[in-house]
């Protein structure tokens, strides 16, 4: 299952919702984004219910990128309640997505 | 399924582990390739590729691998997405340990390929992605109008101070020597770029950093003499390091740490092969890589042959 798109308007409905949201801040001419694709498309089935896994496109997103304080891609933050909880910036396998979700969730 | 014996289980998703498990798939083996982020490996970060033959207008490297997967896959190759964490190559049945669980094979195949080497200097690895970059095509355009410091002095070296020209507003390249190693294909290009500054016989001894890099210091190795580099960012190209953590004290390796293996991509135990990148060998490119899988497959069916 591919991770969806999301622009500001959805990102700030997901962040008044009960779930806690991944969301991989990308764009289009970085290639390593490209590279995490699979993994994070498998995060996205194997958190399914429990974890909203989004993705923003930064070059249709600036203001949303520029608010949320990104600077490097791919960076993936964590939110909780509005709040996030923590970021990785480019992690080199699903395993380290893993271990970044646990350590915060404590899933 | 509990304890699948796999015929064989393919360590890396580049384009040397793709390769063998095409061969293997069609051979009729049970196939397993185990990646831990996508396929393609280093030259899934490449933009163009252009001395992969059957491309006339070249291929991206992130298509390439995603295409010799699915070729592999169409045959009956199964890709998990996982980080390996240990394996046990004299056993019998060799076990791979992931991060998704325990796999088990009968011939199993290094091919985790190689990754840029660090410079080796404090506080380099905290400043990874904030500043220090080791691949001009994926970081490269962070740098829009900035100034950057490209190390080293070799083809990868020369070709992201040029990407990187085309991008950056100035770009300093940082060798030890007096000229560069890279082949000649480049020089003209490099010298002839109107942004791009040499600075010979240096290295860098410092990172200059408070929570983002700010510059580096430089050391000219004939005068001994010091100097601050101002700069946004440093891309480091000094070579490779080949992945061999896994499977040490358990395959020979060679003194900088591939493993050794000849054309049959044989390593030091039974059935056990090394493609690609990671194989001691004369030259490492796609097609050597590709190549090496296909033989490991052929030398791993005579090896089950006698198995059974």
């Amino acid at each position: 299952m591919a991770a969806v798109n999301i622009d500001k308007i959805r990102f700030e409905e997901l962040m008044k919702g009960e779930l806690p949201v991944l969301v991989d801040f990308w764009a289009p001419w970085c290639g390593y984004c490209r590279r995490i694709g699979p993994a994070y498309d498998k995060v996205v089935e194997q958190y399914a219910g429990r974890v909203e896994v989004v993705k923003v496109n930064v070059d249709e997103e600036p203001d949303l990128a520029a608010q949320q304080k990104i600077e490097v891609l791919p960076t993936l933050v964590l939110y909780r309640g509005g709040e996030a909880l923590g970021s990785i910036v480019a992690p080199g396998s699903k395993a380290a997505i893993d271990a970044f979700l646990q350590e915060k969730l404590g899933l | 399924m509990a304890n699948k014996i796999y015929d064989m289980i393919i360590i890396g998703g580049g384009p040397g582990g793709y390769t063998a498990a095409l061969y293997a798939a069609r051979a009729g083996l049970s196939t397993l390739v185990v990646e831990k982020l996508s396929a393609g490996g280093q030259m899934a970060l490449t933009e163009q590729i252009d001395n992969y033959p059957g491309f006339e207008q070249g291929v991206d490297g992130f298509t390439l691998g995603e295409r010799m997967q699915q070729g592999a896959e169409r045959f009956g190759a199964v890709t998990e997405l996982a980080e390996v964490l240990a394996v046990d190559l004299a056993a019998s049945p060799k076990v791979v340990y992931t991060s998704e669980g325990d796999f088990y094979a009968r011939t199993v195949v290094i091919a985790t390929g190689a990754n840029p080497r660090h410079l080796g200097l404090p506080r380099e690895q905290e400043l990874t992605g904030r500043g220090v970059n080791y691949c001009a095509a994926c970081d490269g355009m962070q740098y829009r109008g900035k100034t950057v410091v490209v190390v080293g002095g070799g083809n990868s070296a020369a070709a992201d101070a040029l990407l990187l020209s085309r991008v950056a507003e100035k770009v300093i390249l940082v060798h030890r020597r007096d000229t560069l190693r890279a082949t000649k294909v480049y020089h003209q290009p490099l010298m002839k770029a109107q942004n791009i500054e040499f600075r010979w016989n240096s290295e860098v001894v410092a990172l200059q950093a408070e929570s983002k890099l700010t510059g580096v210091t430089v050391k000219d190795r004939l005068t001994g003499e010091e100097s601050l580099l101002p700069c946004d960012g440093v891309f480091v190209s000094v070579g490779r390091q080949p992945a061999t953590e896994l499977v040490k004290g358990q395959l020979q390796l060679d003194d900088a740490g591939y493993i050794l293996a000849d054309e049959t991509t044989r390593a030091s135990l039974p059935g056990v092969y090394a493609v690609g990148d990671v194989r001691t060998k004369q030259l490492r490119q796609v097609v050597t890589a590709v190549a090496d899988g296909a033989v490991a497959v052929h030398s791993a069916e005579e090896y089950l042959a006698e198995l059974n």
